[in-house]
């Protein structure tokens, strides 16, 4: 039989495992915690019966949730290895909240001491519920007792202010983000935290073992017994799934994982959901970030990255993990019959840009690149997804092996006009020239200046004799015969002309030569030229005359870590100006995801969007680091400024100081000598 | 329906050419290959018709070495339901009619609805093959198509003519068409094709008919020479004039 329990005052040793914290000292009135004088057998009953009901609420919501997310696909790829970089992951990110604080300080630090309270108030939480069955534990006299109980009071009032002030940012300021639906279920959790705060804190100011106090435990037992199932259907259910999700993430940015078997064509029906992706999808919490700085949702495309998201989660509850009803409509009109139409459309798949800042965002581990390209994956691989300028890119890409469809020869004059050598296993670098650096008049212009640096460092590099797309937009378009054809050849001549080290001036390259071909083969070390040009910037001359505003490509910051590299180049030709969001936030030109190839999109153009924040910080000079970026804002610079600024790449900013620097200085000859 | 497409494989467009030894031909060593482009119109041509009447079956014929099955392949991974190949290791050394003639005896047998072929090939450009094997095989049929529309029991086509004309045709079927370029959107192939082709039958059946002696026969290729024959002509320029009609005249005898 459960035994109320007394006041430690009139049975102090009845519990000799916590005898430290008990104490005979008289109660002082306030300034401690009061707990319920005696729990009547009936009490505790219905206290058994409550948490009885509680729980059981909680698993029947929960246990279809789980069966859902372990019933879908298990995933061929998975690895658990990496085990010391998901704890760091996990102290980072969930323990320490980094990247709930860090997109957001205010709400951030606001949900953190709501996250941090609750850990604090765990143990709290726990001996209260024991209280009721005759077994606290912790003293309310006790040295360490009182130590925790102020401890966790003290958390109690930043809950309390933290939970109203989310509630006041929620129902009065209403950001954008959060959706135009008002969640009223968030004010009725909001409603039962601070209830729980504030029955935990009133019970300070209350006599141990009067009526008030146990109204008071009571009050507190039943908001906790209404809590625990409301989680499983609401976005709380994050406080169960996120922090398993964000531990089992894939490691790596936007990872595309390869294709396994003959019936496997990317994200085509909810049975190619996998276990982790399900996971994710439960595990949305709605903030709305990956909505807040993605280009497509914020130019007025139909792409949303969480209602794709959410999207997924609705046609999991209503067709389920083994389902064959394709995850992407031709239509976007949704029906009772097909709610995520809207977002779940062939229309919205096709506006990433692959940027990646969905996932760079998310706080609770969501990895949104990798079921974008999938559902491109699915509808491109099976041909399900007809587009004009699609196929067109497609057909280059098979019949010329590049994308802008030119001929081959076009690139075989280009070389011999610059008479750069061809690389036959002497020279130390490959000079990969990639699709703009071979046929786009810009490209060309980057990829001479670039080498007129190479040749000014005696660096000795060859480019291949040819050279086909590496299939970049290929792979993010979900064309994976087209992308392994590419990528195949590509290994195929590295290897042949005997390749250690590439350079080139297009990030996309890099990413998928560096990343992506990986699935067929290991290519050569291969780096940007940013990489390159900040190793040797010492013997690179300076020039200090112009500001320039420097934009972060997707693919070589998010995707691949480098801000600094460029930015030192940049500092050598002038003065640095950093955009309104630059680094890990930077925003997209639109060219990324093949998205470049594909016409000119519906609604505000997301190159104007930016080229009117780098025209906006007043810079002379817009540095670019991608041939893509840079011919974006070739046409929406002048399109969004009188007096547009002028707009070059990190190695035209370098080249241009060189040839200044030449004429006056005469600098000795460099080591190899410059050509 | 029953659609048969005849298609040819050719050196790919950007592939550097050279002579061969014997000056009859280009070297076949390190050349890459394709699909005839005016063929892979006839075969979009032919898939859109089975899409459009959702039944039906589209066969691919080609004749030549070894290497045409991979361009078979890509035909069967575009949606075309079974390929044959003819296997002819002397393709070069047979005129139109002994090409016309092998094909002709893969297709009758499985006596089609209509025949679809390109206008013309890439490498020779003779435009014949389509319209010799239509008589050998007795049916009608029509030539630079750019639309095909099935009637009851026959087809309206258009033709492309001269000069932005166009001619209106209706004819009944069996039947041979070709195909001019142009006329439709190409697919891209995919993956989930590529993998179903594995699944295609793709029979090899040998060429029935011996080479003949050809009675067209290629003697000698060559690629386009420079020449450097400029002649600046001086004088007034009614002196000049006068030299112009005269070298018209004499020399390249124009006039």
């Amino acid at each position: 039989m459960i035994a109320g329990r007394l006041p430690s005052t009139a049975l102090p040793h009845t519990f000799p495992g916590i005898a430290l914290f008990s104490s005979n000292s008289d109660r002082v009135f306030s300034g401690s915690l009061a707990e319920p004088a005696a729990f009547a057998p009936l009490d505790s009953i219905l206290l058994a019966v409550g948490i009885l009901l509680s729980a059981g609420l909680f698993f029947w919501r929960f246990a279809p949730i789980l069966r859902t997310i372990l019933r879908s696909k298990k995933d061929p790829n998975y690895k658990s290895s990496t085990i010391g970089k998901r704890v760091w992951t996990f102290l980072s990110e969930v323990l320490c909240q980094s990247k709930v604080i860090r997109q957001r300080p205010l709400p951030g630090l606001a949900h953190a001491f709501v996250f941090w309270g609750f850990l604090a108030f765990a143990l709290v939480s726990l001996n209260h519920v024991a209280l009721g069955f005759g077994h606290g534990f912790l003293s309310t006299t006790g040295v360490a007792g009182r130590f925790y109980f102020f401890f966790a009071a003290a958390w109690a009032m930043l809950v309390a202010i933290s939970i109203t002030g989310l509630f006041i940012r929620r129902f009065f300021v209403r950001p954008l983000w959060l959706g135009e639906k008002l969640s009223y279920e968030s004010g009725v959790i909001a409603l039962l935290i601070f209830l729980l705060m504030v029955s935990y804190l009133a019970a300070f100011l209350v006599q141990d073992g009067g009526t008030a106090a146990r109204l008071l435990w009571w009050t507190h037992t039943l908001t906790l017994l209404i809590f625990l199932p409301l989680i499983p259907h609401t976005k709380h259910l994050h406080l169960v799934l996120s922090p398993v999700t964000v531990f089992l993430k894939k490691p790596g940015f936007a990872q595309i994982p390869p294709l396994t078997g003959d019936e496997d064509f990317g994200l085509v029906a909810g049975k190619d959901l996998t276990q982790l992706t399900s996971l994710q999808t439960y595990s949305c919490v709605e903030c709305g970030r990956c909505t807040e700085h993605c280009p497509a949702a914020t130019t007025g495309k139909i792409l949303n990255p969480k209602e794709i998201i959410l999207g997924l989660r609705t046609y999991l509850n209503k067709f389920g993990p083994h389902s064959d009803v394709p995850l992407l409509t031709e239509s976007r009109i949704a029906s009772p019959d097909n709610p995520p139409a809207k977002y779940l459309s062939m229309e919205a798949a096709f506006e990433c840009t692959t940027c990646g800042s969905c996932e760079f965002q998310c706080p609770v581990g969501i990895q949104h690149v990798p079921v974008l390209v999938g559902l491109r994956r699915g509808a491109t691989n099976t041909g399900a997804w007809e587009d004009d300028y699609g196929t067109k890119l497609f057909l280059a890409l098979e019949k010329n092996g590049n994308a802008l469809g030119l001929s081959a020869l076009e690139r075989d004059k280009f070389i011999q006009k610059q008479a750069f050598p061809i690389f036959d296993g002497t020279q130390e670098y490959c000079l990969w020239l990639g699709c703009m650096g071979s046929y786009d008049p810009k490209g060309r212009e980057i990829i001479a200046d670039f080498a007129r640096v190479m040749q000014h460092l005696g660096t000795s590099f060859g480019v291949l004799k040819k050279e086909k797309c590496t299939g970049d937009p290929a792979r993010r378009l979900g064309n994976d015969l087209v992308f392994q054809n590419l990528a195949e050849t590509g290994l195929k001549s590295f290897e042949a002309a005997k390749v250690k080290k590439i350079v080139t001036i297009c990030p996309h390259c890099v990413r998928t030569i560096a990343t992506d071909w990986r699935e067929f083969g290991i290519a050569p070390e291969i780096e940007h030229h940013s990489e390159f040009m900040a190793r040797h910037r010492d013997r690179l001359p300076r020039q200090n005359c112009e500001s320039i505003v420097y934009h972060d490509p997707c693919y070589l910051g998010r995707y691949r870590d480098v801000y600094e590299e460029p930015r030192s180049v940049v500092k050598q030709a002038g003065t640095l100006v950093e955009a309104p969001r630059s680094h890990e936030r930077s925003f997209c030109c639109g060219a990324g995801g093949g998205l470049a190839f594909l016409g000119e999109e519906k609604g505000e153009r997301v190159s104007h969007v930016r080229a009117r924040e780098l025209a906006g910080t007043g810079a002379e000079v817009v540095g670019t680091a991608c041939p893509f970026c840079n011919t974006m804002f070739r046409d929406a610079l002048p399109a969004v400024s009188e007096h547009p600024p002028q707009l070059l790449d990190i190695a035209q900013l370098t080249a241009r100081a060189l040839s200044a620097s030449q004429p006056e200085a005469n600098p000795p000859p460099e080591p190899g000598g410059a050509q | 329906m029953k659609i048969v497409v005849a298609i040819k494989q050719v050196p790919e467009r950007d592939a550097p050419l050279r002579i061969a030894a014997n000056g009859r031909w280009i070297e076949e060593g390190d050349l890459t290959y394709t699909i005839n482009e005016p063929d892979a119109y006839a075969l979009e041509e032919a898939l859109q018709l089975r899409e459009k009447q959702g039944a039906g079956e589209v066969i691919v014929v080609s004749a030549g070495p070894e290497r045409v099955q991979s361009t078979l392949r890509e035909a069967l991974a575009k949606g075309a339901d079974r390929a044959i190949h003819i296997e002819c290791d002397d393709l070069d050394s047979r005129d139109t009619l002994g090409v016309a003639r092998i094909l002709a005896e893969a297709i009758k047998t499985e006596s089609p609805d209509l025949i679809l072929t390109g206008l013309q090939s890439d490498d020779l450009g003779l435009g014949q093959t389509g319209v010799v094997l239509a008589e050998l095989l007795g049916i009608p049929h029509a030539t630079i198509i750019m639309q095909i529309e099935p009637t009851t029991g026959g087809l309206k086509v258009k033709r492309e003519l001269e000069d932005g004309w166009f001619q209106h045709v209706e004819m009944p079927v069996p039947a041979l068409l070709t195909i001019q370029s142009g006329g439709n959107k190409l697919r891209y192939a995919t993956l989930m094709g590529i993998k179903k082709a594995k699944t295609k039958e793709l029979k090899t059946v040998p060429a029935a008919a011996a080479a003949v002696s050809p009675a067209v026969s290629l003697e000698h290729v060559y690629l386009p020479e420079k020449q450097k024959k400029t002649e600046m002509l001086a004088g007034s320029p009614q002196e000049i004039a006068a030299k112009i009609v005269e070298k018209l005249k004499f020399e390249v005898r124009v006039i």
